[in-house]
């Protein structure tokens, strides 16, 4: 039997429609002039014990509104929601007991006690037995170091660590499922790979099942076997990672600024690419901001090396960026039918 | 319960962390007690009685409100607030306990700060700085039993404040409210006896008086005997248990509200 279940799960929030200035607010305080969101419109997916799953998708998606659904805290608007057997939303102490999540934002730790204190607390309110637990901070603290931490007090900790320290306590109690929601939000590279590393460690100990969302496409490459893409409350795409891997992985976008960038120059940009790479050549090219043109280029076809070669030497190119692809533009591919 | 118990020495340790903020608390209430002093010494200058009550009585009284007055402070009612527009409450939801149980767990660690910090002190203050003679009866050792009622009566008026920011996002103006009601309602400043007899009335119908009148009673006139204390303690107990009823409802309605910023 699958750990979690769900079909055709919808969710949509009534939001107060604000009207401008201070009249606006005043007149809002009487009126109720409301509308539907729908965050989440009608999903079905199964989760299996121990898969890693990335949970993906661009800002307003509904990942978030999922995961909390998942673990009880909103009610769903319809459909079927099931961990483990049970309603999360109806059996929410209950199933609390075998769930972790990590708000990547938010903290689960006492802010103003030492770390350790925090580790003691969830120990009592998971009832974890004292064996368990010293084995589970001998692995933290071979995992993340966790014991230098323990006196410091958790605002005094950098993202990072407390990113480390936040994960380690949502495994404490042996959960059978861990959510973590963006986990990676806001650190850097070396932090990044650390944090997945143990989150690896971490599922591998007890298989643990673990749903991921994230924006970082590097996380999931790195994580997941699996990959569902939500865009708009629905689902995109549901399946093995290595399809998708063709969308992002081969692709690298050059952000260049030209100088005296004009229509024209970008005209030109295209044809000579075009020219020079065939018709063939698997480059897009966009003006996204103010003096960036992007090109993305898909590697399969046409190696990066040489366009830039090309560029640089038939462009005058003041400022120059390679970037991996953004969510936004996987999800713009899977629209246009790249998985189909 | 353990767990519960964990919460509660966590929010102690975290009540130690802002141990100065109390030490400031003592000094303010010094000063309060000095003033309601001389004030009440010029309202009795040439009486032995007011409405019944000695100086001695009234001033014990008064003085030991202010202090209970902060000690009955949860702060409950700020904290949900705070907790609920930051979206920190999804934290506290994925955890296996009770969500009534957590705040007040949680809101104990400072109870027993100001106990030690505010409470005692003060008592200690009013004997031997003030000189007054606290009258040795029963309703002294009943006193303790009657700081937790109330304490957990003043928990419910906020735990029900905190809910409703599930509706309005800010409970600024409801907090206010609450708090002047019961300030004036429950006989926090003054004792019920100084109100009009028909008020008096009314007042011990509600439950604000057992929140402050009780338990203030309790010392001040401690020599009053089973026979009075006892009725009251009962009070206070039905008021308890039918108020963590009604708010155990009532978070099953307000839940029911709950949107947690970002999707």
């Amino acid at each position: 039997m699958s750990l979690i279940h769900i079909e055709n799960l919808t969710k949509h929030f009534k939001i107060l429609n604000r009207r401008e200035g201070l009249s606006g607010a005043f007149r809002d305080l009487f009126s109720g002039n409301y509308r539907t969101v729908e965050a989440v419109a009608g999903i079905s997916f199964d989760i299996e014990p121990g898969e890693i799953v990335g949970y993906i998708g661009p800002n307003g998606a509904g990942k978030s509104t999922t995961i909390k659904m998942m673990t009880g805290i909103l009610k769903p608007s319809g459909g079927t929601l099931q961990v483990n057997g049970l309603v999360p939303y109806d059996n929410r102490i209950h199933q609390a007991q075998i769930m972790g999540v990590v708000f990547g934002q938010r903290t689960q730790l006492w802010w103003d006690l030492p770390v350790i204190e925090s580790f003691k607390i969830l120990k009592e309110i998971y009832k974890v037995d004292q064996k368990t637990f010293d084995h589970h901070m001998d692995m933290f603290n071979e995992l993340v170091g966790l014991k230098t931490l323990y006196s410091q007090q958790v605002r005094t900790l950098s993202l990072g660590q407390r990113m480390l320290c936040d994960i380690s306590a949502s495994f404490l109690h042996n959960p059978q499922v861990v959510f973590l929601d963006e986990p990676t939000i806001g650190l850097d590279i070396s932090v990044k790979a650390k944090i997945r590393s143990v989150i690896q460690e971490l599922n591998r100990e007890h298989n643990t099942t673990i749903i991921l969302t994230t924006h970082d496409l590097g996380d999931v490459e790195a994580l997941c076997h699996r990959i569902i893409i939500i865009d708009k409350g629905k689902i995109l795409y549901d399946g093995d990672i290595k399809r998708v891997h063709a969308l992002f992985g081969a692709y690298r976008t050059l952000k260049l600024q030209i100088d005296n960038f004009t229509a024209a120059t970008q005209q030109t940009l295209t044809g000579k690419l075009t020219e020079k790479f065939g018709a063939e050549h698997g480059i897009t090219i966009a003006e996204t901001e103010e003096f960036w043109t992007d090109v993305t280029i898909d590697q399969a076809r046409t190696p990066l090396s040489d366009v830039l070669g090309f560029v640089m030497s038939n462009f005058a190119v003041e400022d120059i960026r390679i970037v991996e692809i953004s969510m936004e533009n996987v999800v713009r591919k899977v629209y246009d039918g790249a998985l189909a | 319960m353990k767990s519960y118990l964990a919460l509660l020495r966590g929010s102690y340790m975290v009540g130690l962390v802002y141990r100065f903020g109390f030490l400031f608390s003592i000094g303010g209430n010094l000063i309060y007690m000095s003033i309601t002093y001389f004030l009440w010494r010029s309202i009795y200058q040439n009486r032995e009685t007011l409405r019944g009550l000695t100086f001695n009585e009234t001033y014990i009284y008064v003085a030991l409100g202010s202090a209970v007055f902060i000690l009955l402070k949860t702060y409950v009612d700020w904290q949900m607030s705070f907790d609920i527009r930051e979206g920190m409450v999804a934290t506290y939801l994925i955890k296996p306990i009770d969500f009534q149980l957590y705040e007040l767990f949680t809101s104990l660690g400072f109870f027993l700060m100001s106990l030690s910090a505010i409470t005692i002190p003060t008592i200690l203050l009013m004997v031997f700085a003030f000189r007054i003679e606290i009258p040795l009866g029963i309703g002294l050792a009943l006193f303790p039993f009657s700081l937790i009622l109330a304490y957990l009566l003043s928990f419910c008026f906020d735990y029900f404040i905190g809910l409703l920011g599930f509706y309005t996002e800010s409970v600024w103006g409801l907090s206010i409210t609450k708090e002047i009601i019961i300030t004036v309602l429950s006989g926090a400043l003054i004792p019920l006896q100084f109100f009009p007899e028909a008020i008096q009335k009314i007042l011990l119908w509600l439950p604000f008086q057992a929140i402050y009148y009780t338990p203030l009673t309790m010392v001040a006139q401690s020599t009053l005997g089973w026979e009075t204390f006892l009725p009251m303690l009962g009070v206070q107990l039905f008021w308890v248990i039918a108020l963590f009823a009604l708010t155990r409802l009532f978070y099953n309605q307000a839940i029911k509200v709950l949107r947690i910023s970002g999707g």
